[in-house]
């Protein structure tokens, strides 16, 4: 039994891993564009260094399915923090919500009632939250990345 | 890491990111604010809902220091010779994600172009910066305070100053000074006093709030050196007043009034033109003194007509009677002349 323990430690080297059977992150980036003495621009994604108004963000959420099952149903959920306007996904498959997660959906079938009591088709401004929906459960072993942009209001 | 690549049918954003302006933020998230993101995964496993996981990241605004020293308007400020409190106006905007003071420094130009398209050649003097205090969008005397300094203008606000300096005399219609305020961003640290100048963060970014120049090469400015400007001027417009002295004989004892000649007791009319020349300022109050000839009396009966008019080269005698007689010297003074204009003073006298 004793054996078996270790041999179970042994195979299994992080426990905490083992318990989590998906893992997560966010991160975020900054998009820089420096322009050459020839004009060319060049565009680098940085950790956030300095950030200030107006600087453009790639929000990088990395998942992986750890388990030895798959994960099904797997539906990652973020809310836009309040000071980044979002702009968009470059993670296809998103659906939208505009009036703080209560309805979803595609974003050109989303609407926001303006203040004179009017609709409008939403704007990426308007998102407060996005969402991915997987169709396929996530092997187990296998994860991915989702990104999305936003800038710094 | 693989990407999962099965996705339910949905349309992909990438069109619309690329078709988004970018946005202004005017001033944006204030410099030391917190931006957190937290994303949630939820799923099944064997069919069973497992908890749910989270994930955040956060990271802090850092200060951008952005701000605008503009013109108010777009023109010169006319000016006359002599003028004092000549006035230009400029807007200072602290785009900035956080509370700043502004020293102020109004200069002028040494040469070259000015703001407005002529060229720099006199330097304007008591030259000062006032705020708009009582925000009004003029100067007032008195109302509006001297300043060398913007105290705490908070993120996104703004405030009129005013560049208000002399004239000196002696210039000419078009003659150019440019002036230039200068504000450079200092530390907003306590109300009522100037703070340090701010400093950019040198080197690797600090996990506190860092201080970022932003300021542009608009008009002319160096960017991000937390310093930026803008040039006014002032034209000159003055008033071109020639004068010129013309006589003829009206009468004398022996001929009367025909074919009169110069003997002695013959009454001679003196005509003193002040022309204004066409595109000139309005002059007013032109004071004309003339002293009479030793061997001419003042025609006391006729008086000093003023403010008459020019027919080609004749003088009318329409002007009204009040000029004055002193001393041997005639005075009248014409109350105001339009450019391309000539009035008279007029009198006559005899000769002795």
């Amino acid at each position: 039994m004793k054996l078996l323990l270790i041999l179970f430690a042994l195979l299994m080297p992080s426990l905490a891993l083992a318990q989590n059977q998906v893992a997560l992150t966010s991160d975020v980036l900054v998009e820089r564009t420096t322009t050459a003495p020839d004009g060319t621009t060049r565009v680098a994604l940085e950790p956030p260094g300095v950030v200030t108004p107006g600087d453009k963000i790639v929000f990088v959420l990395r998942y992986n399915n750890a388990s030895a099952s798959p994960a099904a149903d797997f539906v990652v959920t973020n809310p836009i923090p309040d000071s980044v306007q979002f702009e968009g996904t470059e993670s296809a498959n998103a659906v939208y919500s505009v009036d703080g997660g209560q309805t979803w959906g595609a974003l050109a079938a989303l609407s926001v009632r303006q203040p004179d009591g009017s609709s409008r088709a939403a704007a990426p401004a308007d998102v407060t939250h996005v969402q991915w929906r997987f169709a396929q459960p996530i092997p187990a072993g296998q994860g991915g990345e989702l990104r999305f942009r936003g800038t710094v209001k | 890491m693989t990407r999962v690549k099965r996705f339910g049918a949905a349309v992909s954003m990438l069109a619309v990111v690329a078709g988004t302006a970018s946005p202004a933020f005017a001033s944006g998230t204030t410099a030391g604010s917190t931006i957190t993101n937290n994303v949630t995964v939820s799923y099944q496993v064997g069919g069973v809902t497992q908890n749910s996981l989270s994930a955040s990241n956060s990271f802090t605004v850092d200060r951008r220091v952005t701000f605008t020293v503009a013109e108010e308007g777009n023109a010169t400020t006319q000016v006359s010779p002599g003028q004092s409190a000549a006035v230009t106006s400029f807007i200072v905007t602290n785009t900035s994600n956080a509370p700043l003071d502004f020293a102020l420094a109004a200069t002028n130009r040494a040469g070259g172009s000015a703001a407005h398209g002529g060229t720099d050649n006199f330097d304007v003097s008591n030259v000062n910066v006032y705020r708009d205090t009582n925000n009004d969008g003029d100067y007032d005397a008195g109302t509006d305070l001297l300043i060398t300094y913007l105290d705490q203008l908070a993120a996104d606000a703004n405030t009129r100053v005013f560049v208000v300096v002399d004239v000196p005399l002696g210039r000419s219609t078009n003659d150019v000074a440019g002036v230039r305020l200068t504000g450079t961003a200092h530390e907003a640290t306590a109300a009522g006093s100037l703070g340090a100048v701010v400093t950019q963060t040198a080197g690797a970014n600090t996990a506190g709030v860092d201080t970022v120049f932003g300021d542009t090469t608009a008009d002319g400015n160096t960017a991000r050196d937390g310093i930026h400007f803008d040039e006014d001027d002032y034209t000159v417009l003055a008033a071109s007043i020639t004068a010129a002295k013309t006589s003829r004989v009206i009468s004398d004892p022996l001929n009367g009034t025909t074919n009169p000649k110069l003997i002695p007791g013959a009454v001679v009319e003196y005509c003193i033109t002040a022309a204004n020349a066409t595109g000139s300022a309005t002059a007013t109050n032109v004071s004309i003194s003339d002293t009479l000839p030793s061997e001419t009396t003042y025609l006391a009966s006729f008086g000093v007509l003023v403010n008459g008019t020019v027919t080609g080269s004749t003088c009318n005698a329409d002007g009204a009677i009040a000029g004055a007689h002193a001393s041997g010297v005639v005075s009248g003074t014409i109350p105001s002349v339009v450019a391309g204009d000539t009035r008279t003073v007029l009198f006559r006298v005899t000769i002795n």
